[in-house]
C-alpha cells in the first residue's frame, strides 16, 4: 500500500540487486549490490547467504571493510569449491525487498588485483636498442605455494599513438621487446589466475625510446 | 647430492607436465560447459545441488590452509581418487552425447572426447608419478557412480548437464591440488613458483 503524504510518495523500498562478487587472491571475497528505491524512507540493508550443503542462514560478517553496499568474506568465512546462495534484503518503515539470489563459487570469481613495480628500460644488444620490462606479482597473490598461479599480459604504445601491442608472458615476470618503435613509450602490465578474470591494466611505466637504424631483424619474443 | 636433485628435478618436471595436462582438463570442461549452457534452461527443472555429486563423500580440503597442510602422498591419491571416479562417468557422457536435445550435440561429444582422453592421458601421467615417487598404488578410494541419466530426453540433458558441472569442479580441484604440488617440488626452482 501506498500512503501518500503532502509531496512525498512512501512505499516498501524498491528491489535491491546483487552487481557482482569478487576474490583477488582465492582466500577473500567481497560482494557489492546496488539498492533499488529507498521509498522515500530511511532504509537499511542486510546480506544473507546460506551454504550448498546445509540450510543454515548467515547474515554477511562484514558491511564495512570493502565500503559501502558490500559485504566482506574473510579468510575464516571463505570456502572454495562450496556454492554461497546469496540475497540482499533492502528494509524500511512500511516493508522490505528481497534481490533475486545469486549462487557464487569463489574458484570463479578470482580477479587480482594489478602487477606492481612495472619497470621498463632501453637496453642494447649490439648497439640496437630493445625494451627491458620487468614487474612483479601482486602482493597479496599467494603464488609461491602454488595456491594461485598467475599468467601475464603486457601491452606497449607509442604516446603519440591510439593502438596498443599486446603480448603474452605466460607465468614470466619478465619480457624483452625487440625493434621497438622510437619515441615515447608507455608500459602496462595485467595478470589474471590460470582459470580466472583478467586484473586491471597496472599504472603506465613510461621510457624513451632513442632513434636508432633498425637493421634488419625479425621480432621473437623471449 | 646430485642424485636427489636430479631425482626431484625429474619430479618437478612431471609435476609440470601433469599440471598443464590438468589446466587443459578443467579449461576444456569449462568451455564444454559454456558450449551447453548456450541452449540450456534449467528454469522449471529441479536445479541440483553440486553437493548431490557423486564424488562429494570424497572430503577435499576448502581453503588454502587446509590445502597447504595435506601431506604430499595424501593430496596426490586424493587427485587420483578424483580422476579415476570420473571415468565410468565419461564414458556414459561420451555415449549420451550424440543424443542430447540440444544443436550443438556435435560439438559437445567432440569435445566430451577430448575430456576423456585428457583425463585419461593424465592418469598415466599419475601413475609415472606415483612410481617415481614409491608410493603405494593401492591408497586410492573408489566412489560409486549411478549411471541411470532419466528416461526422458530432457531430463537425460539435465543429468548431462548437472554431471558436467560437477565435473567442472572436480578439475578444477585435481588442477589445484596438482600445482600446490608442482611448487612444492619446485623448491629447487623458485623462479617456477
Amino acid at each position: 500500500f501506498t500512503v501518500v503524504t503532502d509531496t512525498v510518495c512512501i512505499t516498501p523500498p524498491g528491489k535491491p540487486k546483487l552487481t557482482s562478487c569478487r576474490s583477488p587472491e582465492k582466500e577473500t571475497f567481497t560482494c557489492w549490490w546496488q539498492p533499488g528505491y529507498d521509498g522515500g524512507l530511511p532504509t537499511t540493508y542486510a546480506l544473507y547467504y546460506s551454504l550448498e550443503n546445509s540450510a543454515t542462514v548467515y547474515e554477511c560478517p562484514d558491511y564495512r571493510t570493502a565500503g559501502n553496499n558490500s559485504c566482506f568474506f574473510n579468510k575464516n568465512d571463505t570456502n572454495i569449491w562450496v556454492n554461497y546462495n546469496i540475497t540482499v534484503v533492502a528494509t524500511n518503515r512500511l516493508g522490505s525487498s528481497y534481490s533475486d539470489p545469486v549462487d557464487v563459487d569463489v574458484v570463479y570469481i578470482v580477479q587480482p588485483y594489478t602487477p606492481e613495480n612495472v619497470t621498463v628500460l632501453v637496453k642494447e644488444d649490439e648497439q640496437v636498442p630493445y625494451l627491458r620490462v620487468s614487474w612483479e606479482k601482486p602482493r597479496n597473490a599467494d603464488t609461491g605455494s602454488g595456491w594461485i598461479t598467475l599468467v601475464y599480459q603486457l601491452r606497449v604504445k607509442l604516446k603519440s599513438q591510439d593502438e596498443w601491442e599486446e603480448h603474452d608472458a605466460r607465468q614470466q615476470k619478465s619480457f624483452n621487446i625487440f625493434s621497438p618503435h622510437s619515441g615515447g613509450t608507455m608500459v602496462q602490465v595485467r595478470c589474471k589466475p590460470d582459470h580466472g578474470l583478467w586484473s586491471e591494466w597496472s599504472a603506465t611505466a613510461y621510457v624513451q625510446v632513442p632513434d636508432y637504424i633498425p637493421r634488419e631483424r625479425s621480432m621473437w619474443i623471449v | 647430492c646430485v642424485a636427489v636433485s636430479s631425482e626431484a628435478l625429474g619430479m618437478t618436471d612431471l609435476l609440470e607436465r601433469v599440471s598443464q595436462i590438468s589446466d587443459n582438463l578443467h579449461s576444456l570442461s569449462t568451455s564444454l560447459s559454456n558450449d551447453l549452457n548456450t541452449h540450456f534452461h534449467p528454469i522449471g527443472k529441479i536445479m541440483m545441488r553440486p553437493s548431490m555429486c557423486h564424488t562429494s563423500s570424497l572430503q577435499t580440503p576448502t581453503d588454502k590452509d587446509q590445502a597447504l597442510r595435506v601431506p604430499e602422498s595424501e593430496l596426490l591419491s586424493l587427485v587420483r581418487s578424483l580422476l579415476l571416479a570420473w571415468s565410468d562417468p565419461l564414458a556414459v557422457l561420451l555415449t549420451e552425447a550424440p543424443n542430447l536435445v540440444h544443436p550443438e550435440k556435435s560439438l559437445i561429444y567432440s569435445k566430451t572426447k577430448e575430456l576423456q582422453e585428457h583425463s585419461n592421458t593424465l592418469g598415466a601421467g599419475l601413475e609415472h608419478l606415483v612410481h617415481k615417487m614409491g608410493h603405494s598404488s593401492q591408497d586410492i578410494s573408489s566412489v560409486p557412480f549411478n549411471n541411470d541419466l532419466g528416461n526422458d530426453k530432457n531430463s537425460r540433458l539435465t543429468n548431462f548437464h548437472f554431471l558436467l558441472s560437477c565435473f567442472r569442479r572436480d578439475s578444477h580441484k585435481i588442477d589445484s591440488f596438482l600445482k600446490v604440488l608442482r611448487c612444492r617440488a619446485a623448491k629447487l626452482r623458485p623462479e617456477m613458483c
